[in-house]
């Protein structure tokens, strides 16, 4: 079916609601050749779960083998500071294919098993009622700021064995990185100085893990040096990859899981009868309105797909809300329903890139509704006026202003 | 001698992640839909077999002690 659907991923609309959009292109056009960016758009579930599953036709090396110019277009002055960029996140282990992608993953994979993060359970509940506290005591709060944003830090900064008081440091240079998925002309400025920022406040205190190593996550990482799976660049790297994963993508979380509550009053009332479905919930707020809104690969060789050819090189981008939201899958898509069962909805993705904290994600987010609804039984929205950053990699609202009175 | 074991991976929980097939390549293999499957509880020694079930990021495998089908994991 010819489609005349528009190609601009960054569209105010397209950010605003990408379930229409891209639900539009899975019914229509599910294996779509973007022109403007040059990039296959996948919008199917069963494809996208096949084509992540399939790592040796699909590869994860995007920022060392894309051979395209980057997108939406930086500036001529800029493409050099670009190169920089690509190849310090060239070194991220999410960036590797196998084998090396292997060795670099088993160093922390054992850190995040869902045993040991139920262990930190407690932590999370500490830091989100001190955080809850802080907003009671004003009266309203805007969710994404102070709720959502320190949560995840705080917590992985302890994991890390990081200093309490360099917090908002980090999350100021953390802030900078996040430019990566938004279509900002400059932004390959703030990415550079995030970049330099984080690896000069964290080099020395690798290397003093690796002379004093302790029990914290950063010497778990370090120790990949001393057996041989990273070098110390790589060990700098993804350190800062831990520290940046683990945040926006749970801001979204908590804020969209939290709009989602919201405004399905019904499910709200359901959960605070039910705390035991915090888990489903938390599953369903993942789903439905999910953190991570699309990530990339690269054919490693020509592979034909529902009648396409995709060329060796060419750029694969698989939409999460779109999956998530396939009626093939899962009946009724658009309705959200916490007791939702079976939910094997792809936010984490899937196959041997599935998310290394998902299951801390989950912890996080169990916790974090029970708390609001526990506090806040009648929390609602300050405004309807709500925004979205201009990003096609991450689902981030700008702001979420509550109140409960 | 070693006890026996019961191994089995739920494909609902599944997700390919692969983990146990890099930890216990001798119990466990990836079908032709990147699931896990366990092709032979005795691949591996017990405490591998273990370790490979507490990798699970999705807690997908079950682990028994095929005699008394006490939970090992």
């Amino acid at each position: 079916m010819a489609t005349t659907i528009h190609d601009d991923l960054f569209a105010p609309d397209v950010i605003a609601d990408p379930y229409g959009y891209f639900g539009r292109l899975r019914a229509e056009d599910p294996v779509h050749w973007n022109a403007r960016y040059e990039v296959w758009v996948l919008t199917r579930y069963d494809d996208i779960v096949w084509l992540i599953r399939h790592p040796e036709l699909f590869s994860s090396e995007v920022f060392k083998r894309d051979p395209r110019p980057a997108y939406p277009p930086i500036p001529e002055a800029d493409v050099e500071m670009y190169g920089f960029v690509r190849e310090f996140f060239a070194d991220f282990f999410i960036q590797h294919d196998r084998p090396s992608h292997t060795e670099m993953r088993m160093v922390t994979h054992s850190y995040f098993t869902p045993r040991a993060m139920e262990a930190w359970r407690p932590m999370v509940r500490a830091a989100i009622k001190d955080l809850l506290d802080d907003a009671e005591a004003k009266g309203q709060m805007d969710v994404m700021q102070d709720f959502a944003t320190p949560l995840p830090v705080l917590v992985i900064a302890r994991m890390l064995g990081l200093p309490e008081q360099d917090r908002r440091f980090i999350r100021e240079l953390a802030q900078k990185l996040l430019f990566i998925g938004r279509g900002d002309l400059n932004r390959m400025r703030p990415l550079t100085d995030g970049i330099n920022g984080l690896v000069d406040y964290l080099s020395p205190l690798i290397k003093e893990r690796l002379a004093h190593p302790g029990d914290d996550l950063l010497s778990v990482l370090a120790s990949g040096e001393t057996r041989g799976a990273f070098s110390r660049d790589e060990v700098v790297a993804n350190a800062v990859l831990l520290l940046l994963a683990g945040h926006e993508t749970t801001i979204n979380l908590i804020c969209n899981g939290t709009l989602a509550l919201i405004r399905h009053p019904e499910q709200w009332a359901l959960l605070q009868e039910s705390p035991a479905l915090a888990g489903s919930a938390t599953e369903e707020c993942l789903r439905y309105d999910p953190p991570v809104k699309s990530l990339q690969r690269i054919a490693a060789d020509d592979v034909e797909l529902r009648g396409n050819v995709l060329r060796k090189l060419d750029r694969a981008r698989w939409f999460i809300p779109s999956a998530n939201r396939d009626p093939a899958k899962f009946p009724e898509p658009d309705r959200f329903d916490i007791t939702r069962d079976p939910n094997p909805h792809v936010a984490f993705g899937s196959g041997i890139h599935h998310c290394l904290g998902a299951t801390l994600a989950r912890v996080e987010g169990q916790e974090a509704f029970s708390a609001l609804i526990d506090r806040f039984p009648a929390l609602h929205l300050t405004t309807e006026e709500l925004e979205y950053q201009p990003s096609i990699t991450f689902r981030s609202l700008k702001a979420l202003p509550v109140t409960w009175n | 001698m070693a006890r026996a074991l019961r191994v089995r991976v739920d494909h609902t929980r599944c997700v390919g992640n692969a983990m146990c097939t890099t930890i216990a390549p001798g119990v466990f293999k990836l079908n032709d839909d990147r699931q896990s499957e366990a092709i032979s509880p005795v691949g591996e020694p017990e405490e591998i077999i273990l370790k490979a079930a507490e990798n699970c990021p999705v807690s997908a495998i079950r682990v028994e002690d095929a005699a008394t089908g006490e939970r090992l994991f």
